[in-house]
């Protein structure tokens, strides 16, 4: 709990009718898509303003109260989670598209827009935004910032960061700051690219200047199904090195297609390794390339191919592929999701390895992945209810990561890495490489205060442990899915 | 030696002999020159200067190392040796290369598979790439691939106290822990020496054609320029040149069979504008702007203003006597040759500072006759993020022992 002249200060800050300090109210906020983890904040404010997030974070600053951004709360690492007695600054009223310059290809938008809809805003003049993530109809913008987004289409299209041309920042003293700028190659340091994806710990995006896209002329999504994972993935290996860059690669395993079917009848093949391509451009170019994905998905084995004959189509099996983290729920009562990366070309061996190591725990993985570039989904699936499981899958999902290092990768490629995977992260990078990082965040934030404990390994290596699956509170009231 | 040093040259001379040895060692100038063989040796270098407070410039071939303000180092620190591709693992499009390596070499080493880092630097025969990496050069092909930002997924790079980090993967997609090789890219050297590099790579461009439309005035170009980069065309590149003349270059690359569609819809988009096909060598056009000894500057507006924002440039010029000569991307940024007397040249400098500034944009002065180094920063950074830039220069090298004063806001 918070003392209360603190709580006075803020109230002062942003009004009473934009503080919670209810602690019925404040359950709400006490995780993110990480919903194993817990924590109730001291509060939670709701600016409206830049100035109201100043006014906040000078209290935090003043009275060392760590403060938490926060966006729709989907993130799936627990990027977003309280810390004990925390202010939490919900960014949801900075909701607003401020600018759209369409000669110049840039919005600028308050970190609570939700991802979507600077799409919806621009698509009237042949623009949209291209970082996708599955949960894209609820996520925020500053959420997106924060985490550094990928989706289905940053093959060919990149990250958030690819995409953030500047942004304005409360930064943890309360000071004002601005990265970047809507012409490129702003002098000095890039504190632009280093402040996306850094999940919060730098301070609070207030303000985002974001490239748009022209929307491609036209798009061809083929649907290719295999007899293994492999396969599909040998038939990715040869359009890559055949020299084309789609907008999407992805492969799921018959796990995984037997879930998104349950879930949303997409009509996919039944197979054991089920591959998505998406081409985009110019129509000509467009139909030439698809002509070869045809015939190297024929080479590698696919018997049966299908191209998607209206949007309609395309649309339902995007859904489809959108839906199966969620859809694992109908074939098991809980799991667990990674996000780790590995180069194309060790797929073969590091899906083999991953099949291997889940028949030993006796536990079924699912596959869901982003081909094109290495991001495996897999998706551990247990029954809590059966004494010890639990503890068996958080152990394999974690040796997953681990053999994604091993094999050249990395342990997360768009879910941050937030609470859940801080002791990953000391896996990955050696003792000198996180102090060096360490040196930017004491920079920014001396005191610890912005979005502590999170990220870097903890001093405590019991602490960490991924997270098994269990419903968010918006999910059980219907209000969103989590993807 | 400076005040801050506590040794003799001599003293540190014999020193660095044996980290580095001997053959790799020599006085240059005022300067010690040391050309370490590994990032091991950097690192030994780099904390043995920290230590005894001595200045470092890092250099690969020293192309662009007047570029920024000037720096007289204790101590010259040559990548010369570090100059291999350590890996190129072509099926998953990724290489790794010491940043010593001149560009060229990359190329050819990665292009026999077929691929490229897809950048298009100054000098790439000689410039090295952590030079190109300090100074964040691009090219033409920006507009179609971005800048470094986009196509670094990793570093390994040595601070001042001799640590040695890594950064990023050698995977594309990778959000673990902080983009430090995002700081890396542009610092100037200021915050560390950049020891190796892992890039994306992209197949090779092999079916490229490009054409050159002529107009009076840059203006004539505005609206179809706008409605170019609307249409859906795979540009290589779009160059803007005005000086005497202004001319408009458009590089495609697609497929064979598709040519003839996209060349229709260019004409279409020029209307009466002559429009030909160019030799591939306008794209040197930039490169050619540094031949004598003109102050070239590095300007950066929206995207949409280029147009109007050469012909100011080129109208300007000719009421101060000056010749100028322009060449823009289409991303927005221009590269700028000034001819003819200092105070005429600093007085248009100090004019499109202001006039650019006020849109958002820049102007960073590359190369500057000597007569003006004393008369002009080469930065005119005024961000309100200059103090956490200086907080960040702080903790990374506390002794402001690499390169000092070179980089924006004294830093």
């Amino acid at each position: 709990m918070l003392a209360a002249t603190p709580i006075e200060e803020l109230r002062s800050a942003v009004g009473a009718g934009a503080l919670i300090t209810a602690e019925s109210q404040l359950q709400t906020y006490e995780c993110d898509g990480l919903t194993n983890f817990r924590v109730l904040p001291g509060a939670v404010v709701l600016p409206r303003s830049t100035e109201e997030v100043q006014a906040v974070v000078r209290v935090c600053a003043r009275y060392k109260i760590p403060f938490v951004s926060r966006g729709a709360g989907t993130g799936l690492s627990g990027g977003a989670l309280p810390a004990e007695g925390c202010v939490v600054i919900s960014l949801a009223r900075m909701n607003r598209i401020l600018e759209v310059d369409i000669p110049n290809g840039y919005v600028v938008v308050e970190p609570g827009v939700i991802n979507s809809h600077v799409t919806q805003r621009v698509a009237a003049e042949g623009y949209f935004y291209a970082p996708d993530p599955s949960s894209q109809s609820v996520c925020t913008i500053g959420g997106n910032v924060a985490e550094n987004s990928g989706g289905a289409h940053c093959l060919k299209y990149g990250f958030t960061v690819t995409h953030t041309l500047a942004l304005e920042v409360v930064l943890p003293n309360g000071d004002l700051a601005h990265f970047g700028s809507a012409a490129p190659d702003a002098q000095g340091y890039d504190l632009a690219g280093v402040f996306v994806g850094s999940e919060g710990t730098l301070g609070v995006a207030t303000k985002i200047t974001l490239r748009i896209v022209r929307r491609p002329e036209m798009v061809q999504t083929l649907l290719a199904a295999f007899d293994t994972p492999s396969a599909a993935g040998q038939a990715v290996s040869d359009i890559i090195a055949a020299g084309m860059l789609p907008s999407a690669l992805e492969i799921m395993d018959t796990l995984a297609i037997e879930a998104s079917e349950a879930a949303v009848h997409a009509h996919y093949p039944m197979c054991g390794g089920l591959l998505l391509v998406e081409l985009d451009g110019a129509c000509d170019e467009v139909d030439a390339l698809m002509a070869e994905v045809r015939a190297i998905t024929e080479k590698n084995g696919a018997w049966e191919t299908r191209l998607a004959q209206s949007d309609e189509e395309r649309a339902l099996i995007w859904k489809g592929r959108k839906a199966a983290f969620a859809a694992m729920g109908r074939i098991s009562p809980n799991y667990i999701v990674q996000d780790g990366v590995i180069p194309r070309t060790a797929l073969p061996r590091v899906l083999e390895q991953i099949g291997r190591m889940a028949s030993e725990a006796h536990l079924r993985v699912a596959n869901v992945f982003h081909a094109g570039d290495g991001n495996l989904h897999p998706l551990v699936l247990y029954d809590r209810s059966i004494e010890g499981q639990e503890k068996i899958a958080l152990d394999l999902s974690y040796r997953i990561l681990n053999l994604c290092v091993d094999n050249g990768g990395s342990i997360t490629g768009e879910h941050g890495v937030g609470r859940e995977k801080q002791q990953a992260l000391g896996y990955m990078f050696s003792e000198p490489d996180l102090a060096t990082m360490q040196l930017v965040r004491c920079a920014f934030d001396p005191q610890n205060l912005s979005n502590p404990d999170k990220v870097f390994p903890r001093t405590r290596l019991c602490a960490d442990r991924p997270g098994p699956y269990t419903p968010h509170p918006l999910e059980t009231a219907g209000v969103a899915e989590i993807f | 030696m400076t005040a801050a040093a506590t040794i003799t040259r001599e003293e540190a001379l014999a020193a660095l002999a044996s980290l580095v040895d001997h053959e790799h060692t020599h006085i240059d100038g005022d300067a010690i020159r040391v050309a370490p063989a590994s990032t091991d040796e950097v690192a030994q270098v780099l904390g043995f200067a920290n230590e005894q407070g001595l200045t470092v410039l890092a250099t690969g071939s020293g192309t662009k190392l007047s570029w920024g303000n000037c720096v007289a180092p204790e101590l010259v620190l040559s990548l010369e040796r570090m100059n291999a591709v350590r890996e190129h693992a072509w099926q998953d499009l990724t290489c790794t290369v010491q940043a010593g390596c001149t560009w060229n070499a990359m190329q050819s080493e990665l292009a026999r598979h077929g691929q490229f880092v897809a950048l298009d630097p100054l000098w790439p025969a000689r410039a090295t790439v952590g030079g190109i990496i300090a100074a964040n050069d691009s090219g033409c092909w920006r507009l179609r691939y971005g800048s470094l930002r986009d196509l670094v997924i990793g570093m390994t790079l040595v601070l001042a106290d001799g640590t040695i980090a890594k950064t990023g993967g050698k995977v594309v997609k990778n959000v673990a822990g902080y983009d430090l090789h995002k700081l890396l890219i542009g610092s100037f050297g200021t915050l560390g020496v950049v020891t190796e590099v892992n890039f994306r790579l992209h197949p090779a461009e092999q079916d490229v054609r490009t054409w050159t439309v002529i107009a009076q005035d840059p203006e004539e170009f505005s609206s179809p320029l706008r409605a170019l980069l609307h249409a859906q065309i795979p540009f290589s590149g779009v160059q803007l040149r005005a000086s005497n003349g202004v001319a408009l270059d458009i590089s495609i690359c697609t497929r064979p069979e598709c040519f003839d569609d996209l060349e229709n819809r260019v004409r279409a988009i020029f209307g009466s504008l002559t429009m030909t096909d160019a030799n591939p060598d306008v794209w040197q056009a930039r490169e050619q702007l540094f031949q004598d000894n003109a102050l070239i500057v590095k300007a950066s507006t929206l995207p949409a203003e280029i147009c109007a924002t050469a012909r100011e440039i080129v109208k300007s010029a000719a009421t101060a006597s000056l010749d100028v000569s322009v060449v823009a991307q289409a991303t927005g940024l221009m590269t700028i040759a000034f001819r003819g007397r200092d105070d005429a040249v600093l007085a248009q400098i100090n004019q499109h500072r202001a006039q650019l500034k006020a849109k958002g944009g820049s102007v960073t002065v590359l190369q500057m006759p000597e007569t003006l180094r004393e008369k002009l920063d080469a930065w005119d950074c005024t961000s309100d993020a200059l103090p956490m830039m200086r907080e960040i220069k702080r903790r990374f090298d506390p002794k402001r022992i690499l390169s000092p004063g070179r980089f924006v806001g004294g830093i």
